[in-house]
């Protein structure tokens, strides 16, 4: 078959530009030309975006270039900051600009789906947003993207759209071609949480699309029972185990006295950025329950804000109130001492984090997937992990890892004293974890996707 | 020397005409223009399109023929030739006709589209396809009907699809020059602002359906909660969609 032409669309793009860009691209902001990254350096002028894009969308791309599935590659994004467009590692990225008043209508939209889709919105709260002012900012967003991707679409007649995720709903239908279209659903999709009148204008954008990929089985299943009835299938995020690296001995240490971590302290590590869907309260609440059972528990508490609430990204700051409302609440159940905020770590010291934890909890109270359960795996490190995520599906529970409800605090508690206080079964299941990781390994997911896309040209 | 001179203003007089006449073809037709529309404010934008643009071909017409006059070319069996092939055409393709025009008012009239399930003049069935002579419906039995356009205007059409009559659809044309993202907004506001009379389990879209650089045809799918209301809200958007084409209008100018 002929190498495509492939146009992916996200919302958040791939490379979070810091003002030093400007200086260093030729003709600054106003350059029309795609701007080489090779001009540029990685952490100074620009950084990778953590989550899924950076995880799972450019090695997909990467990976079909390197094969010649693809013989080129075109990645719309939303980036209020930042150059028209940029090439890197032979794929080309187009910015979508957008006035910062109409950023605020269309995060809060995004955030009611996402509220809603998680179960943190009661019905009342989100139901009539499809006719709420703030939603013709969503519309507009998309718009100006399909807009920008069917110009692209006339230049470089692109064989395939990969559009990923639920801020981008509405594009299968603003895409204006015949041309195969798949959605990667990379959030939770239980057909009970959606709000009676969201069913309508839901199920006319999902079956816009010529496939939907969901993150797990139990979300492709509910797809399915809401009325979704084109094809779909599911494939579970991906990870590159070559990205993670074990840790030296010094780098360990570094990170041990910064966080202010005493060597052989038993330590439960959460890697989650800071947003209540993420559950972190959970865990600060079992720790509570944790101070008398197993008083020398620490929690590390890893992450910031995402893209959407970052400086660099489009400020829709609650990443900062929610960590205050987890510090009040540690305060007030005078655990203060043993819940550490490390925030935004480098890979290196995220991998410093990982070897020295004795396990991982994921307390999502709703989860597309969550990979930092397989990245613990990767480490060798049990995972304790909330049954409102995708990756519970992954859980043999008790030999790879432990499952609890995510409003069992008490269960929670308990697996975690457990794990804390028997060494041998934590080790034994982050050895089995570590056997179960590959089946979330690049190669596998790339390859299933791969032969998605390909079925569908 | 006197005859040359003779000559040349002979020649630069009619010339001279031919120009102003063209040039007040050029404004009558863009003044009419713009009082059609503004005469046609309440009407489908469609509509008020279509009728400026005939509206303006036909003064064109009228100052072409003044022009060329001017010119010292005889018109009449110019006329005479254009109306005698003209209606030799109408005669000869009467069927063909009756069904592009009964195609163009059955858009607009005749609530069905694509994938509706409706029946007429004896038949039923899913409607595949609706091309310019005739619409094709795919009978429950896997066969094609092909029903002539004609039929949909003179007979009664039935739309067994649920919630048809509650599918009020508006067509819109705007200038390739329409930022479409900003225009959906403000339609989609604006529609916002009767959502009373709405279906609230089917808000607005705006759907492109074809784009070329000179101009985009859009549509506004409303659902309306009572049937006798679907006239007054068709009238008001269409007020609304006006307003907001002339506003932009103002803007770009």
């Amino acid at each position: 078959m002929e190498p495509l032409s492939m146009c992916v669309n996200t919302q958040t793009p791939l490379m979070r530009f810091n003002p030093s860009w400007a200086q260093k691209a030729p003709e600054g902001p106003t350059r029309e030309a795609p701007l080489d990254m090779k001009l540029l350096t990685e952490d100074t002028d620009y950084e990778f975006t953590p989550g899924g894009v950076t995880r799972m969308v450019f090695p997909l791309l990467k990976r079909m270039m390197a094969s010649h599935t693809l013989k080129d590659a075109t990645w719309v994004s939303l980036n209020p900051v930042g150059p028209k467009s940029s090439t890197l590692s032979g794929i080309e990225f187009r910015n979508v600009l957008m006035e910062q008043e109409r950023l605020a209508g269309y995060g809060k939209t995004k955030e009611a789906i996402w509220g809603t889709v998680h179960g943190l919105l009661p019905d009342s709260n989100s139901e009539d947003i499809f006719w709420r002012d703030d939603f013709t900012d969503y519309a507009y967003y998309n718009r100006l993207s399909a807009e920008l991707i069917m110009n692209l679409d006339s230049e470089k007649d692109f064989d395939i759209f990969y559009v990923h995720d639920f801020q981008q709903l509405p594009m299968g239908h603003m895409l204006g071609t015949l041309k195969p279209k798949v959605f990667r659903w990379h959030i939770p999709f239980d057909q009970t949480a959606i709000p009676k009148l969201w069913e309508e204008p839901l199920s006319t954008y999902l079956n816009s699309y010529d496939m939907v990929i969901a993150s797990s089985k139990r979300y492709l299943d509910s797809l399915k029972e809401f009325g979704y009835n084109g094809a779909s299938r599911h494939v579970y995020p991906y990870v590159d185990p070559g990205d993670y690296s074990r840790p030296t001995r010094a780098q360990m240490d570094a990170l041990r006295r910064r966080l202010g971590i005493a060597r052989g302290e038993k330590v439960a590590l959460v890697v989650a950025r800071m947003d209540p869907i993420k559950g972190q309260d959970r865990v600060v609440r079992a720790m509570g329950i944790t101070k008398r059972r197993c008083p020398a528990l620490k929690l590390l508490l890893v992450g910031n804000g995402s893209f959407s609430s970052s400086a660099g990204g489009l400020k829709l700051s609650k990443g900062a109130a929610w960590r205050a409302y987890l510090q009040e609440l540690a305060r007030r159940l005078e655990v203060e001492d043993r819940v550490i905020f490390a925030g935004h770590l480098s890979q290196a010291e995220l991998d410093a984090a990982y070897q020295l934890c004795s396990f991982t909890v994921l307390p999502s109270v709703q989860e597309g997937f969550g990979l930092v359960v397989i990245e613990g795996w990767i480490h060798r490190r049990a995972g304790i992990v909330s049954r409102g995520a995708g990756a519970s599906e992954l859980i043999r529970e008790g030999s790879n890892g432990l499952l609890y409800d995510p409003d069992d605090v008490e269960t929670l508690a308990e697996h975690m004293c457990r794990l804390a206080a028997d060494r041998t079964l934590a080790d034994r299941m982050g050895a089995a974890g570590r056997a179960d990781s590959r089946r979330c390994y690049v190669d596998e997911g790339v390859k299933e996707e791969s032969s998605i896309i390909m079925g569908l040209v | 020397m006197e005859v040359l001179q003779i000559s040349v203003s002979e020649l630069l007089i009619p010339v001279a005409s031919f120009l102003i006449i063209i040039l007040g073809t050029w404004v009558t037709a863009y003044l009419v223009g713009v009082i059609v529309s503004r005469l046609m404010y309440r009407s489908a934008p469609l509509v008020s399109a279509q009728a400026k643009r005939l509206v303006r071909a036909f003064i064109w017409f009228v100052g072409l023929l003044l022009a060329v006059e001017q010119l010292g070319l005889h018109v009449e069996l110019l006329l005479l030739i254009i109306g005698l092939f003209g209606g030799a055409l109408i005669v000869a393709n009467r069927s063909f006709l009756e069904n592009i025009s009964a195609r163009y008012f059955s858009d607009l009239y005749v609530p069905i589209r694509v994938g509706d399930y409706v029946a007429v003049g004896g038949h039923a069935g899913r409607v595949i396809e609706m091309n310019p002579m005739s619409t094709i419906l795919l009978s429950a039995d896997d066969q094609l009907v092909c029903v002539p356009n004609t039929v949909f205007v003179k007979e009664a059409v039935v739309n067994a699809t649920p919630q048809a009559w509650k599918e009020l659809t508006i067509p819109i044309v705007v200038g390739g020059d329409v930022d479409i993202p900003e225009f959906e907004r403000a339609v989609l506001r604006s529609s916002n602002k009767i959502r009373i009379h709405l279906d609230q389990r089917f808000p607005p879209v705006l759907s492109v359906k074809s784009r070329t650089p000179q101009s985009a045809e859009l549509t506004l799918t409303l659902m309306v909660k009572e049937p006798g209301k679907k006239e007054e809200i068709s009238a008001e958007m269409n007020q609304r969609i006006a307003d907001i084409l002339e506003e932009a209008k103002k803007k770009g100018s």
